[in-house]
């Protein structure tokens, strides 16, 4: 456990931030435009993925439809650009606009449990794409929608390539999502969605509403969508009915799991498999890309059942059974069939907390 | 009226491979408590198997069969090998595993045998015959009484053998039934090994008309999902009349409906999901799950 009270020392915490913002303030400047694009995706897709993973990591209700806030974020952004509104108030608007839609499908969708609550989510995408190809006015149909606004402003008093500014709109946007987030699912909120996963019977006996709080995670996770939707078109500049297809969903969901559920640096972890894992099996076969893909994630999952942000836990793990020290508990040899309730009230730094 | 009855014949012919897919996914999903996303998948490895079978000379009944017995082991050895790991962790990450085995299979098929439309002998000939002045084809007519005879094979073995009454009761309480003496590994691995069975039939039945692609039974995928929520998951009967309901209404819709017509024709199954959970949230024939505090 040294390594663990290593990073709880706060001036650790301190330099380690300050050492991440340092790096994320220069780093646009000095990579090449390539590299600073992938990592504005990477961004991109980890705010989506972050929105689902407050309504299934840590809510416990699977949602198959995270991608159509996320491609109702852009196509509200493209069409306010496109109609020269005001950048912020499209900013707003595309969130706002998926958090509404959101609400309004979670008051009758959480009235379900379970496996129904998933067969009505996968309807969004799957209706949302011809919807999006009928509604040409609107959408542009099958051709899409293309919106340049995020060149680099005329005010800025220094040169600057449209990838570096492109990329530190996302990583500013990107860090504020995350920073709320973490505060929300850390706090009052975070610990009553925990229960309503654990066990709902539970969490009514408690005074907490299991309907309302799916309700306020549902749509939480529809109004960061929105956001990741607007990011979305600030990078990629381009949406289409393709943007919010039923594999693009899945795909967040597979990149989710694969991240960590119920977890902020999952989330990235989640984003940058979303976006670099196909990138790297299309350098390795164009052809079978599909074929690799399905092996890497099943690889993945197969060596590491809790995804990515469990590989430190899995190595300490390995590491302490290799030199035969048995101090201390090992975590998890049995399954949690309930939440510990002392573990949710007193904010057990663990983040998987409440999890059966 | 002869195109009406036309569309119900087509309709239920399309429900009944929805059918035999939402089957397979109510087979599984009663033993192990996961929905299979890959069901559709396996569907379409079989196809190609029987395919690549009638191409090295087989005849196409003959290929069919071997395909239902190689399918069976293929079911039960991705039981075994894959699913086994992930059946008592976390469901989500267990659904992602068939999602990305969904990955897999397709990106083999895509693989081995291309991305391109490949045509698929039809067990059925392609003539129609006429019924009080509608022409009915006799592929629509063959499709639905395949499938009818399987639904009722599967039901005679659930209900009349003792291998079936092992299968339930691995279904209702795997702990108990393990208690009991039952093999409950083995007995998984049948029960995944009867749903790739479904599912290669069912594909066999729909590659001639939709001609064989890696991603063929995707939408069906979606359709069988539907099925399964509209009939409720605890009720293969609900489940089969749900998947022909659906087949139907899309049908009519699509022609009889101005503003639905063939693109959103797949809002359809939705629509009536959407409201039929909001009054029965437990599907239409489904019992209401009970769960211990």
């Amino acid at each position: 456990m040294s390594e663990t009270s290593f990073f709880r020392r706060r001036w650790v915490r301190w330099a380690t931030i300050v050492v991440v913002v340092v790096a994320l303030i220069v780093l646009p400047l000095v990579l090449p435009e390539f590299a600073n694009q992938t990592i504005a995706r990477i961004g991109v897709f980890a705010v989506a993925v972050l929105g689902l993973n407050v309504v299934m990591g840590y809510t416990g209700q699977v949602s198959l439809g995270q991608i159509f806030f996320v491609g109702l974020g852009a196509y509200i952004t493209a069409y306010g650009v496109t109609h020269d509104w005001n950048i912020i108030v499209v900013f707003i608007l595309a969130f706002v606009g998926p958090a509404v839609v959101g609400l309004l499908i979670a008051l009758a969708a959480a009235r379900l449990g379970g496996l129904a609550i998933a067969m009505v989510t996968i309807a969004l995408p799957i209706v949302g794409v011809p919807l999006a190809k009928r509604l040409s006015d609107v959408t542009g149909g099958s051709q899409g929608l293309s919106a340049q606004f995020s060149d680099v402003p005329d005010w800025m008093p220094f040169t600057m390539y449209d990838d570096q500014w492109q990329l530190y709109i996302v990583i500013l946007v990107t860090a504020i999502v995350f920073l709320l987030t973490r505060n929300l699912v850390h706090g009052r909120y975070g610990r009553a969605f925990a229960i309503v996963k654990g066990n709902e019977a539970v969490a009514s006996s408690m005074g907490i509403s299991p309907y309302w709080y799916k309700v306020i995670a549902f749509t939480v996770a529809s109004l960061i969508g929105g956001v990741a939707g607007f990011l979305y078109m600030v990078v990629i500049q381009y949406t289409s009915p393709e943007t919010l297809s039923f594999a693009h969903s899945i795909s967040l969901l597979a990149a989710m799991v694969i991240g960590g559920a119920a977890s902020i640096v999952g989330s990235l972890l989640g984003g940058a498999y979303y976006v670099l894992v196909p990138q790297l099996t299309n350098i390795v076969d164009p052809n079978s890309t599909a074929l690799l893909q399905g092996a890497i994630l099943l690889i993945v999952l197969f060596v590491l059942p809790g995804g990515l942000v469990s590989l430190p836990r899995v190595l300490t793990r390995l590491a302490r059974r290799r030199s035969g020290d048995d101090r201390g508990r090992t975590p998890q040899t049995t399954p949690i069939t309930e939440p510990d309730p002392a573990a949710v009230t007193e904010g057990n730094p663990t983040e998987r907390q409440g999890h059966a | 009226m002869g195109t009406f009855i036309q569309l119900v014949v087509d309709g239920l012919s399309t429900g009944s491979i929805y059918a035999a897919l939402a089957l397979a996914i109510v087979l599984v999903n009663q033993a192990t408590g996961l929905v299979n996303f890959a069901q559709g998948g396996m569907a379409v490895l079989s196809a190609y198997i029987a395919w690549w079978l009638t191409g090295v000379g087989v005849p196409l009944i003959l290929a069919i069969l071997i395909t239902v017995v190689v399918s069976f082991v293929m079911g039960a050895v991705i039981e075994r090998y894959l699913m086994r790991r992930f059946e008592r962790g976390d469901p989500d990450t267990a659904v992602v595993v068939t999602i990305g085995l969904l990955t897999l299979i397709t990106g083999l098929c895509g693989w081995l045998w291309t991305y391109n439309n490949l045509q698929f002998a039809s067990l059925f000939s392609l003539n129609t015959i006429q019924i009080a002045g509608a022409s009915i084809s006799v592929r629509s007519l063959g499709t639905i009484v395949v499938i009818v005879v399987m639904m009722v094979l599967l039901q005679a073995l659930f209900l009349g053998t003792k291998l079936g009454l092992a299968l339930r009761a691995v279904a209702v309480n795997p702990q108990s039934a393990s208690f009991s003496g039952l093999p409950v590994g083995r007995l998984l691995m049948v029960g995944w090994g009867l749903a790739a069975v479904l599912g290669a039939v069912a594909g066999a039945l729909v590659a001639p008309q939709l001609s064989l692609t890696p991603g063929m039974m995707d939408t069906a995928l979606v359709y069988a999902l539907a099925a399964v929520i509209l009939g409720g998951i605890s009720s293969p009967i609900g489940v089969v009349v749900a998947a022909w309901l659906i087949g139907v209404l899309e049908n009519l819709a699509a022609v009889y409906v101005p503003f639905i017509g063939y693109d959103l024709k797949v809002a359809v199954p939705f629509i009536l999901i959407f409201v039929v959970l909001i009054v029965r949230p437990q599907g239409l024939f489904g019992r209401k799950s009970v769960v211990r505090v």
